[in-house]
């Protein structure tokens, strides 16, 4: 267990600086070498609505979220109405307040809760003593360091990064809201709190990155030249990272008309050569189908990056959600051959973008990752990664160049030719000695158009063929988390669960392990082909299968009963869909519940 | 930056440029016209087979590239502009030639057209425009003529046809051109003309569908097209003219003494292509040491 696991929330209104207070504290807690995730959620407006960003730091790996939080900075009193329920014995409340404030918390109450209030006037000092309103959130962030204990340098150091190019003026007004908010603190509150940010533990080679950031770098690093997107929330912020980045590498960012064009961009340098991919949410993913269907068909690489956000239609688009399993695997018309791929937290974001490359270049197919808006928006602080071993290890298509063979052993090598593998050779204009044309439409061999029952089914298998072996290929796609168990062995209950909600499945799992509850949990990366074998595997282990995730329909789950042969009974759908991910202590109860009913039974 | 095409040393045989497939065009389809005007034209731009891509969508013209020895993409239903827009990212030293038809183009592809035209991608876009759709067995397309019956309209087409030409020069196309395919040589000069031009080609082909349209055929054209550079003596390069010729390209359709316009309407040197401009940023950001690229990457996320 962690000695020390410390969880701070900012909620107020969009605009007002909430996020970027979360980022100062997430930084700074960085910067003292602490484990941070960050939790933010806003609204689609530019201005104005809730919005919340909250800081878990940890001197050990922390998996999620967590249930709630230990300190509430309360910018106005929509936040401390939302988050009110919330507050129980302990939190502390720092509040715009005692005066200048648009509201006043229910002292008599909250008291009785034990909930210990600290008021810091911080739209009176920003106004009156600092003489610029905008300082507020700074006001609020250094109070709040100043409670907790954590070191103010660190928050001027941010300050200067964040401001440099603003100028010395912004610098300094913001070093000013600094000093008002330390000296009131120091004179007016009386600490009775527990919390406090012990000093600083030994520097970690980390980056702090968020998951679409860590998508952009994963991207350039897996050697992507060419990246055509079109605007849409949340997935934009891949290209926006991205844009720099893929010019110092050889590559380009380009903005195209649509997500139909941008589909068709990826297929189209792709088809000349090149590493290429798009990412998209929401109403894009369904704009693109056919075009992936177009790229399963000319079996060319590509990674199509599906950032989940609330749906149907334009749904909720700054939410959470993980309802585009089967859009993702099944939203093309025909038989076509995708892959899909789910990280579960900002690290895997990275190393499964390349992973997404490679699946691609290796089997010749569409590649899609989804992620979600939550983890999109999700920063960690995680290992420097070495990028000359995984640039060593990336693989290719397999490019028949000029000069590799001779002109009579090129008349027998063909695009589309059939093997064992279903991989087929693979051409490039201005390297390869023989033309083809990749076309949609069903063909031979050699490219032609065929469709004759025999060679339409030869090639369908040959292109079903590739995606036999993924599973056993791939190991490393299927994580097991069997606790003290060995593979077999009788657990209470199996979980199995994909994406964020995986991450944070496992937070509630090694919670209820210290509870004596046996669990195997198996948190698949790969989702489409299903790894049944390894589906299967772990629901042996237990009577019941308890399936989370934060969608209506139950993706996976339906997925599983599709796709293995685990019995439909012993599975249990978990299914939220509020526009928020779960946190721990919902799994938790969840499989208390069911085990408490079984012993009941 | 000037970006060189990948040529030949000596030049092919135009029937080089031909696949083993034969077209599975209607007989007397004015695309085969097309077909020998591109393989006379690439002869003659010593363009190599392997290194030359040919993009397309959906419809009988759009099966060009399955008939011709180069690679080719035959993509989806509209999206031949996107995906040579990919193959212009990714290899700017391939020549790429978008062969499509007119619903492809103006119908379903609609809103690829101006932004590619605009950003000046060296590409040359082709329409084999006969005025209708041939592959679906005749429905009226953005081209057709007022009152053309359709299967869908079979009261006759209520739509204006749509001026392709003024279009795309209004779309900042920086070379647009208008020929027939019952002229090979004038088509093969013009197909040069637009390969040899850096930046957005398009070439309206007036190539008419024996099988379907009895409107726009090849006795329609007969004695009725006019060279506006050779007997009008049109200077391309003078806009406001291109765009008062254009203006009057579909005259004919209701005045029996209007002449059809082929040629070079509209061309312009002067404006930078957009692959020129992203091998520029390139340059630009070129790191000093690709050895130490990633550690200066990197950096901006470490605290």
């Amino acid at each position: 267990m962690a000695s020390f696991d410390l969880t701070v929330k900012y909620a107020g209104e969009g605009g007002e600086g909430v996020i970027s207070s979360g980022d100062f504290t997430m930084r700074a807690a960085a910067r003292m070498g602490y484990e941070v995730v960050t939790f933010k959620s806003f609204p689609a407006e530019i201005k104005g609505g809730y919005a919340l960003s909250q800081v878990r730091m940890s001197d050990e790996k922390i998996l999620s979220q967590g249930d709630g939080f230990d300190v509430l900075v309360a910018f106005n009193g929509e936040a401390y109405e939302v988050n009110k329920p919330l507050l129980r014995e302990g939190t502390v409340l720092i509040w715009d307040g005692p005066e200048g404030g648009d509201f006043e918390p229910e002292f008599e109450e909250l008291e009785k809760m034990g909930v210990i209030l600290y008021a810091v006037p911080m739209s009176q000092l920003a106004k009156k003593e600092v003489g610029a309103y905008i300082t507020k959130n700074v006001i609020a962030v250094a109070s709040t360091f100043e409670i907790l204990g954590m070191p103010i340098e660190y928050l001027k150091e941010e300050i200067v990064n964040k401001f440099s190019k603003k100028g010395q003026d912004v610098i300094d007004l913001n070093f000013k809201a600094i000093e008002v908010a330390q000296k009131y603190v120091r004179e007016n509150i009386k600490k009775i709190d527990p919390y406090k940010v012990p000093g600083p533990l030994p520097k970690k080679d980390v980056i702090i990155v968020e998951g679409n950031e860590a998508i952009a770098l994963g991207a350039a690093v897996a050697g992507c030249k060419v990246y055509a997107a079109y605007p849409i929330t949340p997935a934009t912020t891949i290209g926006n990272y991205l844009a720099p980045i893929i010019l110092k590498t050889g590559g380009y960012v380009y903005q195209a008309e649509d997500e139909i064009s941008s589909m068709a961009i990826v297929i189209g340098a792709s088809f000349a050569g090149v590493k290429a991919m798009t990412a998209t949410s929401g109403p894009g993913i369904s704009l693109m189908q056919e075009l992936i269907g177009l790229a399963s068909m000319t079996e060319t690489p590509c990674v199509v990056v599906d950032v989940q956000r609330g749906g149907p239609s334009t749904g909720m688009p700054t939410k959470h959600d993980q309802a585009d399993l089967f859009a993702a695997a099944l939203g093309g018309h025909g038989d076509d051959q995708r892959i899909v791929i789910a990280p579960t937290n900002v690290e895997e974001n990275f190393y499964l973008t390349i992973e997404a490359f490679n699946l691609s270049e290796r089997y010749q197919v569409p590649v899609l990752l989804l992620t979600d808006a939550s983890l999109s928006l999700r920063a960690e602080a995680i290992p420097t990664p070495n990028i000359k071993e995984i640039q060593s290890k990336l693989i290719e298509r397999p490019v028949i160049r000029k000069g590799d063979v001779s002109p009579e052993e090129i008349e027998h090598i063909f695009r589309y030719q059939i093997t064992d593998t279903g991989i087929s050779p693979f051409f490039v204009p201005g390297e390869s000695p023989k033309p083809y044309t990749a076309t949609g439409l069903e063909h031979g061999e050699n490219s032609y158009p065929r469709t004759t029952p025999k060679e339409r089914t030869e090639m369908m298998d040959k292109r079903f063929r590739k995606m036999k072996n993924i599973e056993d290929e791939n190991p490393h796609l299927v994580e097991w988390d069997l606790g003290d168990l060995r593979e077999g062995e009788k657990a209470d209950i199996a979980v199995i669960t994909w994406g964020l909600t995986a991450s944070i499945a496992k937070e509630a799992i090694q919670r209820l392990r210290n509870k004596g509850i046996k669990v195997a949990a198996l948190y698949p990366k790969l989702l489409y082909p299903l790894p049944s074998k390894a589906i299967e595997k772990v629901a042996s282990m237990a009577d019941i299968v308890l399936v989370p995730e934060a969608n209506y329909l139950g993706h996976l789950a339906r997925f599983i009963r599709m796709f293995s042969n685990v019995p439909p009974e012993k599975i249990v759908q978990y299914n939220i869909y509020r526009g928020e991910p779960f946190i721990p202590k919902e799994i938790e109860e969840k499989v208390e519940e069911l085990l408490g009913k079984k012993v009941e039974a | 930056m000037d970006i060189q095409y990948v040529r030949l040393e000596e030049k092919l045989p135009p029937k080089e440029y031909k696949s083993d497939l034969e077209p599975t065009w209607c007989p007397g389809c004015g695309d085969f016209g097309v077909v020998t005007a591109l393989t006379r034209a690439f002869s003659e731009e010593k363009l190599d087979p392997t290194a030359l891509s040919l993009v397309s969508g959906i419809g009988c013209s759009s099966r060009l590239p399955l008939w011709m020895n180069a690679f080719g993409l035959h993509s989806c239903h509209g999206r031949a502009i996107p995906a040579a827009v990919g193959v212009r990212l990714a290899k700017p030293e391939i020549p790429t030639i978008v062969t499509a038809g007119d619903g492809d183009l103006f119908s379903i592809g609609m809103e690829h057209f101006p932004h590619a035209a605009r950003k000046n991608f060296d590409m040359v876009v082709i329409s084999m425009d006969n005025r209708m759709y041939a592959l679906t067995k005749n429905q009226v397309s953005p081209t057709s003529r007022t009152g053309y019956k359709g299967s869908l309209t079979p009261y006759g087409n209520l739509d204006n046809p749509f001026n392709v030409l003024e279009f795309s020069i209004a779309c900042g196309a920086t070379f647009v051109a208008q020929t027939y395919a019952g002229n090979p040589k004038h088509m093969t000069e013009i197909i040069e003309a637009a390969i040899e031009h850096k930046g957005f080609a398009f070439i309206n082909i007036l190539s008419p569908c024996p099988t379907y349209n009895k409107i726009d055929t090849f006795k329609f054209y007969k004695g009725r097209l006019i060279d506006i550079n050779k007997e009008l003596g049109h200077d391309p390069s003078d806009k406001n003219k291109a765009m008062e010729l254009a203006s009057h390209a579909l005259d004919s359709d209701w005045d029996p003494n209007a002449k059809v316009p082929i040629g070079i309407f509209y061309k312009t040197e002067d404006v930078p292509t957009f692959e020129e401009k992203v091998e520029a940023l390139k340059e630009k950001y070129k790191p000093e040491n690709p050895e130490t690229v990633w550690d200066e990457i990197l950096a901006q996320y470490k605290l």
